[in-house]
């Protein structure tokens, strides 16, 4: 089981090297793509400005042979193409590099051009490292669904169970965030949580344990769950969070790590072909562990959907 | 100026004691936080409830109730009821949450302030006290509306400047919450807190300032597109209050004290004193600070506002 950051780089470069396909990459990116590349996990494949790309990589003293430069100058395309390759399997993950959050959001998602699958919702999840022992936990949608149905809840879940298996988790565990551990018709939270219980229960997302509606204090601490008359293993030893909508999930996934100190990664779920976004709050080196984990997803047959 | 839960307790016993009205102290944990708000002098309990179970308790607590009043009530929200018309007729200055679901005790809440014509919108203030923060940071609406329009956030902005100059602060600042990101276009948060910041500077909810950040990423670090650095995350820039944009939202995250290292603790700010509502997973050394903080608030709405 890969229970720490440290895991999945250990894990990723026993996978092999991947080609990491990064359109208009800005400095960053290409420092980022140096380390990745350093660290035995990726080939950069950089698509954008021949001249600009050389330079940043002679900045970062990359060596020419050691990655590969697929001329395109015009940026929309720079980003199609990138996709392409990874659709086409001439590159196996796609980092967001130079392009617009919205704009590689949007042409990932798209099922003809991009990365998405009839069927499948795209959609992310950020994994933290607990600070008193080591177990990773995962929280999503924390960054691609503004207000997901109940159905898209349901895929939102199962995209992240089967991350949570992938990361060895055998029979992961977990909870359906509410304001409240009680199903109150009045609070729609509570009603999606407890019909998605009710399909664990029915083992409609395969071998694993789902409960809600929980609150946070009844996740978090078996204790406090108990006080309130919850009785459940998952409670106080959650794999998996759910949160009801990006308000809520966006904050949450920003007070873990500005609030707990906790580090982050994240990964695009849902898609044929591992993808990798920028958020704000995640750190370099973390960078490096999102792009190790879109290996390991890669290295199990592709993509997460 | 009130910067800590420490400052609350402090000044509870100089305060003290008060008056509480307690609703239905059935639980060992909650009663052994009466007897030791009792002990160090913050109340003088008032119980209100089931006898036996109050008896139960009680004795599980090592707790002596002769010297207290005593109500023998009805059903939960008759209780409640009865606890809530105490505050509102000045009977107790302060009213405190056994094991009573939080809903009643709102219930009972809202009919007061209605029947009083208060036309006070009821909301939940939780304060954070934050390693490296020189202030308490305010979370709000935690417990009553589960989806506030751009009025209802209005009003529940007013309750929490109110509570917080109670504080000491004149002129608190307030971040409004939402998860607008780089992608997924304009939420509806984030449409609150455009027209939220414009009426705060034309001067609707009085001295408070609403900052330009809506994020906690935002907050830290300046902006969006800073550099995350772990090592240097300016927790004294913490606006005083946080609006969230909803009731899931603001009950997830103000309990996140079961898992960081953060201090909570809970009122409900009522146009005549303050309800004291820990939530039933809370321990009892966290519902003495949250009696504490009631104490001293319920002290200074006295002087400030009756």
């Amino acid at each position: 089981m890969l229970n720490s950051f440290q895991d999945i780089l250990t894990a990723a470069k026993q996978g092999g090297v991947k080609r990491l396909a990064i359109p208009e990459p800005k400095a960053a990116d290409v420092a980022l793509a140096t380390a990745a590349a350093g660290a035995g996990l990726i080939t950069p494949c950089f698509v954008g400005d021949a001249g600009a790309i050389k330079a940043q990589a002679a900045a970062v003293t990359l060596r020419e042979g050691d990655y590969e430069l697929w001329e395109e100058k015009d940026p929309g395309r720079a980003l199609m193409r990138a996709l392409t390759a990874v659709r086409t399997g001439a590159a196996d993950i796609v980092l967001q590099g130079g392009a617009a959050p919205g704009d590689f959001v949007a042409a990932l998602q798209d099922r003809e051009t991009g990365l998405g699958s009839k069927g499948a919702l795209v959609s992310y999840v950020s994994l933290y490292q607990l600070r008193k022992r080591e177990k990773l936990i995962l929280v999503t949608d924390t960054f691609l669904n503004n207000r997901p149905s109940l159905v898209e809840k349901q895929q939102i879940l199962a995209n992240a169970l089967q991350l949570a298996r992938l990361l060895g988790i055998e029979t992961p565990q977990a909870a359906v965030l509410a304001a409240i551990e009680q199903v109150n018709p009045g609070i729609p939270s509570t009603l999606d949580a407890a019909i998605l219980a009710k399909m664990g229960e029915r083992r409609q997302f395969g071998k694993a344990v789902v409960e809600g509606p929980l609150d946070i204090d009844c996740a978090l601490s078996k204790e406090a769950a108990g006080r309130k008359g919850v009785h459940s293993p998952v409670t106080g030893n959650v794999d998996v969070y759910l949160v009801p909508e990006i308000d809520t999930g966006h904050l949450l996934a920003e007070a873990l790590v500005f609030f707990g100190g906790m580090q982050t990664a994240g990964a695009v779920l849902g898609t044929t072909k591992p993808a990798v976004l920028k958020l704000p709050f995640v750190t370099e080196e973390n960078r490096l562990v999102e792009i190790a984990l879109a290996a390991l997803i890669a290295g199990k047959g592709g993509g997460n959907g | 100026m009130i910067r800590s839960l420490d400052d609350f307790e402090r000044q509870a016993q100089e305060k003290g004691p008060k008056k509480m009205a307690v609703l239905a102290p059935e639980d060992e944990e909650f009663m052994l936080a009466v007897k030791k708000s009792w002990e160090r002098g913050y109340i003088e309990p008032v119980l209100i409830g089931d006898e036996q179970r109050i008896a139960q308790a009680a004795a599980k607590a090592a707790f002596d109730l002769s010297p207290f009043a005593k109500i023998t009530g009805g059903d939960l929200q008759g209780i409640s009821d009865l606890g809530i018309q105490m505050l509102f007729a000045g009977t107790a200055p302060i009213a405190g949450k056994g094991q009573i679901p939080t809903s009643y005790i709102y219930r009972s809440i809202i009919r007061a302030e209605a029947k009083a014509g208060s036309g006070m919108t009821v909301s939940v203030v939780t304060f954070w006290e934050i390693p490296g923060c020189d202030h308490l940071v305010a979370f709000t609406d935690t417990g009553v509306n589960i989806i506030p329009d751009l009025k209802a956030k209005g009003e529940i902005i007013k309750n929490a400047v109110f509570a917080y100059r109670l504080l000491g602060f004149p002129r608190p600042k307030i971040a409004v919450l939402s998860g607008q990101r780089e992608v997924g276009g304009r939420l509806a948060s984030y449409e609150d807190y455009e027209a939220l910041q414009k009426a705060a500077a034309a001067g609707d909810f009085g001295p408070c300032e609403i900052v330009a950040a809506t994020s906690f990423t935002e907050i830290f670090l300046g902006g969006r597109d800073r550099k995350m650095d772990y090592r240097r995350l300016p927790e004294a820039a913490l606006p005083h209050i946080l609006l969230v944009p909803c009731l899931d939202t603001g009950n997830i995250i103000c309990k996140l004290d079961f898992f960081l290292d953060v201090n909570r603790s809970s009122l409900v700010a009522t146009s005549r004193g303050p309800v004291c509502i820990p939530a039933r997973s809370d321990f009892s050394d966290n519902i003495v600070q949250q009696i504490a903080m009631c104490v001293v608030l319920a002290d200074r709405m006295g002087k400030e506002v009756l």
